[in-house]
């Protein structure tokens, strides 16, 4: 079983791999923090964090190819809003483009909202696209327990992790099954075979579950939630994420 | 409909972020007291479920289409704050493996598909179903909850852009809102079939007990 959409690169070694996930997670969650909350006009700091990423994806040794292609899942929502630019309210200092449609104008006030939006979400996704194609996903859970995240959440989520490649499987082959069958899906109420395998799928998944939890009991699951385990902070750790926060706090105040 | 980060501005994501993250916390602590060890194994196969569900795409119109939420099913299988935990499981799932949905925006995300499309849904299920009797009420409520669910997520994404300043609301809002209406339909149809599907297969699981 393969599946080359998953935590395709988390597993490679390099200096920011084998960083402890705990830090790695401050500090490309901080980075976010500190890029979305910024001006829309601090653009020297916007170059500041793409250094940042820069290097880090260097360190990384993550193929750029792969960082962007995973980061054009932004852009249907950047042309969401970029279809409503004209709608807008025009700009009262005025400067902007009349379209020559009705009233619709392009304004500057538009384009800064647009251009905005698009800096930070960009930078914000090839953050987590870092983050997460250099650490495998148990280990980003282990830090995310290790940071106080509820150990509840960490079980759910570890469990719904373990199980979706089989059940994305489960609904590949259910989809080849379907279109061998001669399945178009050209009208709305086509949606009821969705709902047919997706039924059956729920089937599928429930007895799974059932069949899981049989398994841990017979294996001595008493309900307790156990967590990872915990792993040690190192100068590296230390060093990585002072100098991480520092810089951006230094972006932040000073650009 | 998964806001990704910088959408967002401060106000808005931080008040969502707080918002959801009470309803959680909330949802944590009736479910570790109501759980059984049964539900531990079950709940994380049924968010899988509900993420790999929402990968299977439906046409809608003219070309775009459209994918199931699984909110309001969610939540009348397992009950609403149940609904509500695995929404946000499957959304942390998506927005650090896939980066649909972004971290800022996860309190935003979860607002509007595990509190609006769980939790606000159930209840509308709750009181529609209760209108007609039997299986139809049950169908008829699970349609219209669905509806509902997508269309009203997709108003509060929309209100959610717009108070950021990212979207004219007057624009935004009925655009959002009439093309989930579309999509809406399709989640409707599929609440229904699938509940369809259980109660001919395992009525038994409709009977479990809800948080």
């Amino acid at each position: 079983m393969k599946h080359d959409f998953l935590d395709k690169y988390s597993s490679l070694n390099s200096p920011i791999h084998r960083l402890d996930a705990r830090a790695k997670i401050i500090a490309f969650i901080g980075m976010i923090i500190f890029c979305v909350s910024s001006p829309p006009n601090a653009y020297l700091a916007f170059l500041g964090y793409a250094l940042f990423l820069l290097i880090a994806a260097a360190l990384s040794r993550v193929p750029p190819t792969h960082i962007l292609k995973s980061s054009l899942v932004v852009i249907p929502f950047v042309i969401l809003v970029a279809v409503f630019i004209p709608f807008l309210k025009p700009d009262h200092i005025g400067g902007g483009y009349s379209l020559g449609i009705g009233k619709l104008t392009v304004s500057r006030s538009g384009l800064v909202v647009f251009e905005n939006i698009l800096i930070k979400s960009y930078l914000a996704i090839i953050s987590v696209i870092l983050l997460s194609s250099t650490t495998p996903f148990p280990k980003l859970l282990r830090g995310f327990e290790q940071l106080k995240v509820p150990k509840l959440v960490i079980m759910l989520a570890s469990f719904a992790y373990r199980y979706l490649f089989l059940l994305i499987e489960e609904i590949e082959r259910m989809e080849r099954a379907r279109d061998a069958r001669a399945y178009r899906g050209r009208w709305l109420w086509q949606a009821k075979v969705i709902g047919q395998m997706i039924g059956s799928l729920f089937l599928r998944s429930y007895e799974r579950g059932e069949r899981v939890y049989v398994a841990m009991a017979s294996r001595g699951f008493t309900g307790e939630i156990v967590g990872f385990g915990k792993t040690k902070f190192q100068a590296k750790d230390v060093l990585f994420l002072f100098f991480a926060l520092l810089f951006f706090t230094f972006l932040r105040i000073e650009v | 409909m998964h806001i990704p980060d910088g959408f967002l501005d401060t106000k808005t994501w931080v008040t969502l972020g707080v918002v959801s993250a009470g309803t959680v916390g909330l949802a944590l602590r009736k479910a570790s007291k109501k759980i059984g060890e049964k539900q531990i194994p079950l709940m994380g196969v049924l968010a899988a479920f509900i993420f790999a569900a929402q990968m299977l795409n439906f046409p809608v119109a003219g070309g775009t289409s459209g994918h199931f939420m699984g909110g309001v099913l969610a939540a009348i299988l397992l009950g609403p704050l149940a609904g509500v935990l695995i929404m946000a499981i499957v959304l942390i799932i998506q927005c650090l493996v896939f980066q649909d949905g972004g971290l800022t925006a996860l309190g935003a995300n979860i607002f509007n598909m595990g509190i609006i499309g769980a939790l606000v849904g159930y209840y509308f299920y709750l009181g529609l179903s209760r209108m007609v009797a039997g299986t139809r009420g049950m169908f008829i409520g699970a349609f219209i909850a669905s509806w509902l669910s997508i269309v009203l997520a997709a108003g509060a994404c929309a209100a959610e852009l717009a108070v950021s300043g990212t979207v004219p609301l007057k624009v935004a809002l009925p655009a959002m809102a009439g093309v989930h209406g579309l999509i809406g339909i399709g989640e409707g149809l599929i609440t229904v079939a699938v509940l369809s599907l259980i109660l001919k297969a395992r009525p038994d699981l409709l009977e479990t007990e809800k948080i």
